[in-house]
């Protein structure tokens, strides 16, 4: 019962969603024709459709490659910082140790850090796998501590009881009670891992969005640095939505409303 | 019958702002196999304090032992099948799944638990509800399901911690009948708190008054009433008479621990 209506739900979301995107870019293509300016700094929809697809190898293989250096470092932060966290939380010495430096080298701005990080690694995929990494592990490594932390000291009790060995503890309690601050996590790191591909590519690379935006801007060709925005937005939109879709499978429980 | 769990001389004070609070005085119970006892007391008597003990989540101070089957043991954890107030069951995993966790933490493969758990299932009102998650069930069902939980556990002794104490009325004692029902059928070592007089000469084979904090044992009455026990049985004038003993006990402990904490006597 529920899920037909559910499903008649989200397709009604879906097409109201629809509307309001296509109502934005209708305003947006009128406004530019009847401002018409001559070398507009916001092209008109059309404009940049007819451009992207005049360019939509390159703009495809750009696309390409800077998501699969951000997926790979996000990948990288995924497994890392799920692992660190396990690791702190299961000694708090070592999350009392650790945690304030961890969190002071967060503090860094990653700009300053981007440069070095091309000379250290090259102007290839890999410095942008470190940097997509760099920023997304910490707010990941963040909540899962915090996620592991946050079991109800009446269901450790009752495992205890049981006589749970801390493995099982941390697999029949504590990792379940985790996964939905870890998902707040993996949405946000979504972005971050974005940011970190593209930054990285402006401090050195030939190939990627980030290159094609940096190059369109010192080539002052808007239409084609807007078509980089525009593929920007396409894979940041595709990556969160699909971490969405996982989540969705894997939290099939009603989970308390989270404050991370 | 030999004793299944012995208590001795089983004591705790914390230290509560540099202060020792003393909970529990020292305690001494044996309960035999397979026997049902309830402890009543006044809140705060130190009843869930005991329990912890039990259950092996706190220490006992100084010489205080708890000994199974005449056997002092290091740590009762993994041995006593522990039921808190709070049915406690995890969201993520159907009535099934948290009916075997207890089985699962016990090494007992999953298949050959849920076999098990399938097997009783029935009476535990549980028929066709294996594969409910939790929020979709009723206050009395999840109390049920926890249950199930604590009975399968492989256990020498199931300490329950008020399992009707969230419920209303009615439900309540619809499961007390159910619950003795159950005991009748597989004879089971059990330790109950309650703070509802009835309940505990309901479902008793001896009834435990503590006395109000610091807890120590203050009566014990065996309750000699003839199983299975129909709920008419509370009007009966032995259940009465036993009743008024035992209410009389707690009274005056609940007043003392009343007017200790400040309030007025209604008596003066």
């Amino acid at each position: 019962m529920t899920r037909p209506a559910g499903m008649r739900r989200a397709v009604m979301a879906g097409a109201q969603q629809a509307a309001a995107l296509g109502a934005f870019l209708a305003a947006w293509e009128l406004l530019v024709r009847l401002l018409a300016m001559p070398k507009p700094l916001v092209p008109a929809p059309t404009v940049i459709a007819a451009e992207l697809w005049q360019i939509r190898g390159l703009i495809a293989g750009s696309a390409a490659y800077t998501m699969s250096t951000a997926l790979a470092g996000y990948g990288l932060a995924v497994a890392i910082g799920v692992t660190l966290a396990i690791v702190l939380s299961s000694a708090p010495v070592l999350e009392r140790g650790l945690f304030p430096f961890f969190v002071a080298s967060q503090a860094v701005p990653i700009i300053a850090f981007s440069a070095v990080v091309i000379l250290w690694l090259g102007n290839g995929p890999l410095s942008k796998v470190a940097i997509a990494f760099y920023l997304s592990f910490f707010p990941i490594t963040v909540s899962v501590v915090k996620g592991l932390s946050s079991c109800d000291p009446a269901s450790v009790a009752l495992l205890r009881t049981f006589g749970a060995r801390p493995a099982q503890m941390l697999w029949k309690l504590r990792m379940p009670v985790m996964l939905p601050f870890l998902f707040v996590a993996l949405r946000v790191a979504t972005t971050t891992a974005l940011i970190g591909a593209i930054v990285g590519e402006w401090f050195g690379d030939n190939r990627g969005i980030g290159t094609l935006i940096l190059q369109s801007l010192y080539a002052e060709d808007t239409v084609r640095l807007w078509c980089g925005i525009v593929a920007c937005a396409v894979m940041g939109t595709l990556f969160y939505g699909a971490v969405v879709v996982v989540e969705r499978r894997l939290l099939w429980w009603p989970a308390p409303a989270l404050d991370v | 019958m030999a004793d299944k769990l012995t208590l001795r001389q089983v004591a705790k004070t914390f230290e509560v702002d540099g202060g020792a609070v003393p909970v529990l005085q020292p305690f001494d119970l044996s309960v035999a196999d397979g026997e049902f006892v309830t402890i009543v007391g006044p809140s705060g008597c130190g009843k869930s304090t005991l329990f912890n003990i039990v259950a092996g989540l706190l220490p006992s101070d100084g010489g205080g032992r708890v000994l199974i089957d005449g056997q002092p043991v290091v740590s009762t954890l993994g041995r006593v099948g522990y039921m808190p107030q709070r049915d406690l069951l995890l969201p993520w995993r159907t009535v099934l799944d948290n009916a075997v966790l207890g089985l699962e933490i016990q090494g007992v493969a999953r298949a050959e638990a849920r076999r098990r758990a399938l097997d009783v299932i029935g009476q535990f009102g549980l028929e066709g509800f294996a594969r409910y998650y939790p929020f979709a069930l009723s206050g009395g069902m999840k109390q049920r399901v926890a249950l199930l939980r604590t009975f399968l556990f492989q256990s020498d002794v199931m300490l329950l911690d008020e399992p009707f104490g969230a419920l209303d009325a009615l439900t309540r004692s619809i499961l007390q009948e159910w619950l003795a029902g159950v005991c009748a059928r597989h004879r089971r070592t059990i330790l109950f708190i309650t703070h509802d007089v009835e309940e505990a000469i309901f479902l008793g084979d001896r009834v435990v008054v503590m006395t109000a904090r610091p807890g120590r044992l203050k009566l014990e009455v065996k309750v000699e009433l003839e199983r299975p026990r129909a709920p008419q049985l509370v009007t009966s004038e032995s259940f009465v008479a036993l009743k008024k003993q035992i209410l009389d006990a707690i009274r005056d402990e609940s007043l003392r621990s009343f007017t200790a904490q400040g309030g007025e006597d209604p008596r003066a």
